[in-house]
């Protein structure tokens, strides 16, 4: 059976969130984040050249330049303000995490075989299976990270992976709608960076665990 | 062309490579630090230079000490004869997967043996943390190979890279999760940088360098040798992944192949270099969330041959 290159990118990008999993520091997650967007721009070139379907293009282009290279800057750009180097702990280890994300993979797999296939032709399942691995790696990134840094690109992996699912069943949304979805991202992270510098500033640490126990 | 001719040439680059490379990674390295550097063919002169030096053994070390160096040559020279690790060797049945893992690991044994066996602290520290790097690199080394062995049909590694294998043509999810896995490994493997510094001989740091410590003159040649032996045989096995992912390699012609080959090998030795030049040593503790990553390719590359199988 012959895997063609638009799985292939799925997977690997699939594989780079995975892979997001195993750094505590938080540079290294940025690059990484943004070589798997990077990836998924190229997926969407690559279905802008199976189907011919113009809008996709600007997508693709649009994804390249606001989440691949413009979110990964200004979050870098946040981190120096702060002054964060790395994560200061995490509820799981890092390999274990990531094992954890393998494994995690290997269940979208099988979810994705119980899938109806919606547009009816081809075979979606891969492109399912790294979708469904994207958002499990972003919700393990939020659940056992504890910076506020890190919950923030743990957010931006699940809305990958969406967008991802979204691509691979449908052939891409209208393209009103992805210029939305993209809008609303760039916003949230700009507030979120925005709060991380209030949250540095009153509690002098950015770790969401330690904030439960707020007292005036 | 003449199988025997084949050979000859086969049996000169064996002889000559794994200096070179060693040379080249010097090299490169010296470079990206703008240094000049020794010259490529220094590790071949360092060599001839330990052939012709006198030698000092521990009156305490036994036979098995002596031996070492010349089993671990020897296994890695049965390793470079029966593994596919490149494309210029002739082809050749009998390099089973698991006779090819054995043999690393009876070349890690012998090693541990010799640096117990002369009573050094350091032959022991450096044994001690070899054996631990060992038991977490060799599941991402196993499974790698398996995976596609399983996919194949066969544990003749020799048939699964012989370009020739219909079950994994075009397969290059595959292949190139398993090359990954490979590269990440053989650098724990062959103690290299973020795991182990190849030119410190500080204590703290030091494994690989610390078991052959006590090795010299003619002893240090075949330990050295070996060990270069062995970087371009595990580079060459991760070269033919990276090879094999690409279809249109599978039908070009021999000699294609051949120059494509060596040209991966100088590519992953180049890479080896820059990792070098570019990253400091991991600590101890860290270095188990680095073999983590080889692990996890090799996890996915098994999940990828459970769902083809």
């Amino acid at each position: 059976m012959a895997m063609n290159i638009y799985d292939l990118i799925a997977l690997s990008s699939a594989l780079l969130a995975v892979l997001m999993l195993g750094s505590m520091q938080i540079k290294n997650n940025l690059v990484f984040y943004s070589i798997h967007t990077f990836l998924l721009s190229a997926e969407t070139w690559w279905i802008e050249k199976l189907t011919s379907d113009t809008h996709l293009f600007y997508v693709g282009l649009t994804i390249c330049i606001l989440k691949a290279i413009f979110i990964p800057c200004f979050l870098n750009w946040v981190r120096i303000r702060i002054g964060v180097r790395s994560e200061s702990a995490a509820f799981l280890t890092p390999p274990i995490a990531m094992f954890l994300g393998a494994a995690l993979m290997g269940l979208s797999y099988l979810i994705s075989t119980q899938l109806p296939s919606i547009l009816g032709e081809g075979d979606t399942r891969i492109g399912a299976t790294a979708a469904m691995s994207i958002l499990f790696t972003g919700v393990l990134l939020m659940l056992t990270r504890k910076t506020a840094m890190s919950q923030i690109i743990g957010f931006l992996v699940i809305e990958n992976g969406i967008y991802l699912f979204t691509l691979t069943q449908t052939n891409g949304m209208p393209m009103i709608v992805e210029m939305g979805i993209m809008l609303d991202v760039l916003v949230g992270v700009m507030i979120c960076g925005l709060i991380l510098f209030r949250i540095k500033k009153n509690f002098e640490h950015i770790d969401v665990s330690l904030l439960t126990g707020l007292r005036d | 062309m003449n199988i025997w001719f084949q050979w000859v040439c086969f049996s000169l680059f064996l002889l000559v490579m794994p200096s070179l490379a060693v040379g080249l990674i010097r090299k490169t390295k010296a470079r990206l630090q703008n240094r000049r550097g020794a010259p490529i063919y220094q590790p071949l002169i360092d060599l001839c230079k330990f052939f012709f030096k006198g030698e000092t053994v521990s009156y305490l070390s036994s036979w098995i000490f002596r031996s070492s160096s010349c089993v671990q040559l020897a296994c890695i020279l049965l390793i470079a004869y029966l593994a596919p690790w490149s494309s210029l060797k002739p082809f050749c049945t009998g390099g089973d997967l698991f006779l090819i893992i054995y043999l690393f690991a009876l070349i890690r044994l012998v090693t541990v043996l010799a640096a117990l066996d002369t009573g050094s602290v350091f032959g022991g520290f450096g044994a001690s943390r070899e054996v631990t790097l060992a038991v977490i690199v060799e599941p991402a080394i196993i499974l790698c190979f398996v995976s596609l062995a399983a996919v194949s049909h066969t544990s003749d590694l020799g048939q699964v890279f012989s370009f020739s294998n219909q079950a994994l043509h075009y397969d290059s999810p595959l292949w190139l999760t398993c090359g990954t896995g490979m590269f990440l490994a053989s650098i724990v493997e062959l103690s290299r940088m973020p795991v182990d510094d190849p030119t410190t001989h500080l204590e703290l740091t030091m494994v690989h360098e610390a078991m052959v410590l006590e090795n010299s003159g003619r002893n240090l040649l075949l330990v050295e040798y070996g060990h270069s032996l062995k970087i371009i045989v595990l580079l060459g096995l991760a070269g033919q992944c990276y090879l094999h992912s690409l279809p249109s390699m599978w039908t070009s012609s021999a000699a294609v192949q051949i120059i494509a080959s060596i040209l991966c090998l100088l590519l992953l030795l180049f890479a080896i270099a820059l990792i070098e030049a570019t990253n400091v040593k991991l600590r101890w503790t860290k270095i188990p969330e680095f073999v983590a990553y080889s692990l996890v390719m090799s996890i996915v590359s098994v999940f990828i041959a459970i769902w083809r199988a």
